[in-house]
Parts: structure tokens; sequence; C-alpha cells
């Protein structure tokens, strides 16, 4: 992604958000400057940067050179799924299972990310949950954990 | 002596055995944060705000634990620099110019000692300044409307547009991208949705907890992905733990100059503690240096850029205490903090919650005393930090940033748009991209639209309003200078660098 690309983006997101605000206004109106008038503004701010990153731009695709993107990836993913289980399989085995990917990625070995993945779950578990007093998910460890 | 009696008022919060407590932990996090490559004060403050807020935490007691980590993180950085050459944060870089040479030379516990005592004198001028200017500027912009809170912020925009970037249209992008993300949910003037959807769990706006885990904390270890950092080349040798008198009387004056100067650059919105601790660099260099030994393991090369960061980052409080414009994106966290109670600081604060502000400042004092204590002698414990591997690390940071962002709502939703957040965050900073305004943005987007509608309200619409009064003008042509003179001398610097490249 270059410059050009993102201020691509920009101007296409500025032309969005102008669409999407063109019909805010209040029901009754009681002051000179209604819910329009700031997002407008910032569309305009936003189409213009966009359009001088696509006129003017500094950098190419050379800055995302040498990203690990299989890591990268992996990564991501792992995060992304981590957040859609994190409250139906319980704080703990999603902190294992993500730490599995996440660690390997880090370097770690595939014994070294599951047993540090599993402890940190238990761990972090019992030090906000128990001592800290953060209620965390349990899902179906609740009956191990003692869950609310 | 009104300051010394709110000042004794701040001792006898900061001095509660909760709150001492509380400072010392956010002084051990906030080293150990600090030291780490790749995570800074912004991301130690970001993981652990809604933490603080989810422990239930009084609001005074969680300001202090945040401004700990934030003075620890500037401690910790500079373990890094000097033992591994590996600056622990960005304010830290300068640190490992004259400190790893000092280290290979067998002088690391030299370099630890003096930086962190140059550290503490940083800090500590800085916190006088905070005590000294604080009341008057809170004072002088009581007497700001609208209009004039509409210009402080463009002008804040300015600073951080100028001094940061490389690229000010980015930093620009940056701040419209916060400020729109801040327009999301209710618009509480009309009863207007913006920007939701449809969905329910916008309309209340994108939770600021949300968008700072995403930005700091889960793009930052995408990037931690690229920067694989061994301790190979870790000095494990320091020698000497303590700098001898010698060393203290040859680093004094350029640490005491280096605090202030630093101070001066960390109150002004913008700058802060990177360019603070190199400006103070290339200071020293050129006032003192007569034999050329900066560079090659030169203690006063050390003790000057400590000092400035240290005191860069406690004066970007006095922005966000007295105007309640936050002038860099680790204060803007903290004022995102308050928020999650219903505080909005500013000028008010001083008056109407003097314990909170008085309680913070204080806490200034306490938590560097106990950054001292801690970074001489357990400066060996910190180190062992530093072989904890990544593949144990960054699965927990992911875990207890989660947990934060849960804490405050408990849904799956805003865990999700903390990841896409993070993403998108990701992709912007490898582009060039800072997120440093666009957190400030998503801050003060709120408030920046309510003083712009109300000016206008008052004036019936009339738009000369917004320069309408001297202090108004002033921070106009202040907020122009700010992005007119850096852009032109850099101009200037590449004409002169093309030139030379074409003789």
């Amino acid at each position: 992604m270059s410059d050009r690309l993102l201020g691509a983006v920009c101007v296409v997101a500025s032309a969005a958000m102008a669409w999407a605000a063109q019909d805010y206004a209040a029901a009754i109106s009681y002051e000179p400057v209604g819910p329009r008038a700031f997002p407008m503004l910032l569309s305009v701010g936003l189409g213009l940067s966009g359009l001088w990153l696509v006129l003017h731009p500094t950098a190419g695709a050379e800055s995302f050179r040498g990203v690990p993107w299989k890591a990268t990836a992996l990564c991501a993913c792992a995060v992304l799924v981590y957040a859609l289980l994190f409250q139906w399989l319980g704080f703990a085995l999603a902190t294992a299972l993500m730490a599995l990917p996440v660690g390997m990625a880090f370097g770690g070995s595939w014994k070294q990310a599951l047993a540090g993945g599993a402890a940190l779950g238990l761990v972090l578990f019992l030090l906000f949950d128990k001592v800290l007093d953060v209620v965390l998910p349990t899902g179906p460890l609740s009956a191990v954990l003692g869950g609310s | 002596m009104d300051t010394l009696q709110h000042l004794i008022l701040g001792f006898g919060v900061a001095l509660s055995p909760t709150n001492l407590l509380i400072a010392a932990m956010g002084c051990f996090i906030g080293t150990i944060v600090g030291l780490l490559p790749g995570l800074g004060p912004i991301n130690g403050v970001a993981i652990l705000m809604p933490l603080a807020f989810a422990m239930k935490l009084p609001p005074e007691a969680s300001l202090i634990l945040l401004a700990a980590v934030y003075i620890g993180c500037e401690y910790g950085g500079r373990i890094s620099s000097i033992l591994l050459n590996v600056p622990g944060d960005a304010g830290a870089i300068m640190t490992a110019l004259d400190g790893y040479p000092m280290a290979r030379k067998g002088l690391g516990g030299v370099a630890l000692s003096i930086s962190a005592w140059s550290s503490f004198v940083g800090s500590l001028v800085a916190t006088i300044g905070i005590v000294l200017m604080a009341p008057l500027l809170a004072s002088w912009a009581l007497s700001f409307g609208p209009a004039e809170y509409f210009a402080l912020m463009c002008f804040a925009f300015a600073c951080i547009a100028g001094l940061m970037g490389d690229a000010p249209v980015k930093a620009g992008l940056a701040a419209i991208i916060g400020l729109s993300m801040s327009c999301v949910g209710l618009d509480s003037n009309s009863g207007v949705y913006r920007f939701t959807g449809g969905d329910i769990h916008l309309s209340d706006g994108i939770q600021f907890v949300v968008v700072v885990i995403g930005v700091f904390s889960i793009s930052e270890l995408l990037l931690m992905l690229q920067q694989h950092h061994s301790n190979a080349g870790m000095v494990t040798q320091t020698g000497r733990m303590l700098f001898n008198w010698l060393e203290l009387k040859s680093t004094w004056w350029g640490t005491l100059r280096s605090s202030v100067v630093g101070f001066a650059v960390g109150v002004l919105p913008g700058a802060g503690a990177t360019i603070a601790s190199a400006m103070t660099y290339s200071m020293e260099k050129s006032l003192t240096d007569k034999e050329g030994t900066f560079g090659q393991g030169d203690i006063r090369g050390v003790a000057a850029p400590e000092a400035a960061n240290n005191s860069a980052a406690t004066g970007s409080f006095v922005p966000m205490l007295t105007l309640g414009v936050p002038g860099s994106g680790t204060t803007a966290v903290m004022v995102g903090a308050l928020s999650l109670y219903n505080i909005t600081p500013g000028p008010a604060l001083f008056t109407q919650q003097p314990d909170l502000v008085w309680g913070l400042i204080a806490s200034l004092f306490v938590a560097n005393v106990i950054l001292l204590v801690l970074n001489i002698p357990l400066v060996g414990v910190f180190t062992k930090v530093l072989s904890v591997p990544n593949w144990l690390l960054v699965p927990g940071i992911v875990a207890v940033s989660s947990v934060g962002v849960y804490a405050v709502h408990a849904t799956t939703f805003d865990l999700v748009l903390m990841t896409g957040l993070g993403f998108a965050a990701y992709l912007l900073r490898k582009q060039g991209v800072p997120m440093a305004p666009l957190i400030l943005g998503f801050v003060l987007g709120d408030m920046m639209e309510q003083n712009l509608r109300r000016a206008l309200s008052i004036s019936n619409g009339d738009a000369s309003i917004l320069v309408g009064s001297p202090i108004t003008i002033g921070l106009w042509v202040a907020a122009a200078l700010m992005l007119v003179v850096p852009i032109g001398m850099r101009l200037l610097a590449g004409r002169r660098r093309a030139e030379v490249t074409a003789v």
C-alpha cells in the first residue's frame, strides 16, 4: 500500500462520510450550528489530505518491505479469533488457545507456547478475577474456576 | 501562600498508605514497561488505564497510578539503552549513544546510576515547574471562552503536526481520523445518531478504551513481529554500581540545563520527551564537548538526555492539567482515563477538585523518590525482565489488554472492534501516519465540536467570533507559525542538501 492508495482510500472515505452526514439535522433546532457541520468540515479535511497524498506521495510500497506477512497474518487472525471466543470459551481457555499461534509467531516452540499460554490463562485469571476483582468470563471451565 | 497550602493538601492525598502503595506499584510496572524494547509510556498507560477503572480505584488513585507508570517508563527506557544498545522507549534513544559505550568500557553501573540520578533531577525540576506555573496558567485560562478553547485546540493540533511528523499532512490526517471517530454516536445537543449504522453498540460512541488499546497495544505487537531483538549484545559486567563525586560534579550543570530545557519543551504541546532529549544532547555536545568524546561513552552525554526526557514527560502534565488540552499522546490517554470517571480536566479542576490535582502533583514528587530508590539498587532485578522471552510476553500483553477492554462493558463487540481498530492502526503506522495526533483528536473531538458550536451560538452564527479576541488571534498566529516554520526550515534544509548534491 503506497501513499497514493492511502490517499485514495481517504478520498473515498470522505465521500462516504459526507454522504452519511448530509441529512443529519436536529428535529427542533435552537442553535445556529447543528449536528451536520462538524462532520462535514472533517470530511472536507479528510478529502483534501487524501487528495494531497494522491498528488504528492512521499512513500511508495517500500514501507511494507520486510514485513513478515505470514507471521503477521497469523497473529492478526489469532487475536481476532481470541476476541470472538473470549466470552464464550472463557478467559483461561481462550488465552491458552491464542497464546499458541502468537507465541509461535514470536519464536517459541509449540510446547513452550502451549505451556506458556496455559500458565498465562490460569495465572492472569486468578490475578484479575480473584485478587483484583475484575470479573472475567469463565466459559466451560466455570465449575472448576468457580464462576459466577 | 495558597500554593503551599494546596501542596500540603496534595501530600496528604499522595502519602495515604493506599496511594503510596499504588504509586510504588506504578513505578515498578512503569520501569518494566519502559525498559522493554517496543513498549513505551503510551502503551503502558493505555493498557493499565482500563484495569485501574475496572479495579474501581478512585479517580485520584488511578491518576496517580498512570502518572507513576508514565514517569517510571522514562526511567526504565534507559536501562535497555545502556545495557543492550536498544532504546526501551523513544525518549531513551539518545541515552544509548553514550550509555552503551560506557557499559562496554565496564562502566555500566555508573551509567545506570548517573542516569537514574539525572532522571530524578529532571523530574524534580519539572515538578517544581508545574507547582510554580500550573496555578498561574489555570487562573488565566479560567477566562477562556469557547472561541478561545477552539483556537487553543487548533493550536495543539498545529504543534503536533509541525513538530512531530516528518510528514505534517499525515499528522493532520491522523488528527482528522481521530476527530471523525469522536463524532460517532449520539449528538447530545440535537439527539441525532451519527455514523452508528444503526448499531446499538455504537449509539454511545466508540469507547475510548477500545480505541486506545487497539491503537497502542494490538497494532504495537503486530509491529513488534518485525523487530526481533536478541539479548546477545547485552552487557552483563556492569562494574562499579555508583557514580563518584567527580562524575557527579562533571554532569551537574548539564543535568540542570537539560532539565530546564526539557521542561520548556515538554510544556509545549506536541513536542515531548523524544525531541527534548535529542535537543539537549546536541546542546550539551556543542557546549561542553571540547575533547570530542561524546558518542564514545561520555558520562555527560548520558546525564543530559535522561534529565531532559524525564523533565519533558513531567512538563507535559502542564497543558493537560491547566487547560484540559493534552499536549502528548500519553497525557491524552490520561484525559481519556479521567473521562471514564466523568471528570473533565481543565482550569476549573484546580478550584473544584484540588485534592485530585494537587494529589497528582504531590505524587509526582513521591513517585520520583520511589523511582530513584528502586532504580539504583534494584537495577539487577529489572534487567532480568529483559530475559523474559517474547513468546510469553506478547500473549500476556494481548490477554491483559483484552481484560481491560472487556472490563468496561463486557461485550464481544468491543473486543472485535479493538482488533479491527488495531489492524487499521497497524496499516496506518506502516504508512508513516503517527498515532499520537489520532488519539489527541479522538480525545478532543467532542470538546472541540462543542466549543465551536457554543462559540457560534453566542455570536448567532457569525464566524468572526473565532478571531474576536486578542487571545484567539494570538493562538491562531502561533498555530500558523508552528505549522509554517518547521516546514519552511525543512524545505530550506532540503534545498541546501539538494544544492550540495548538485555540486
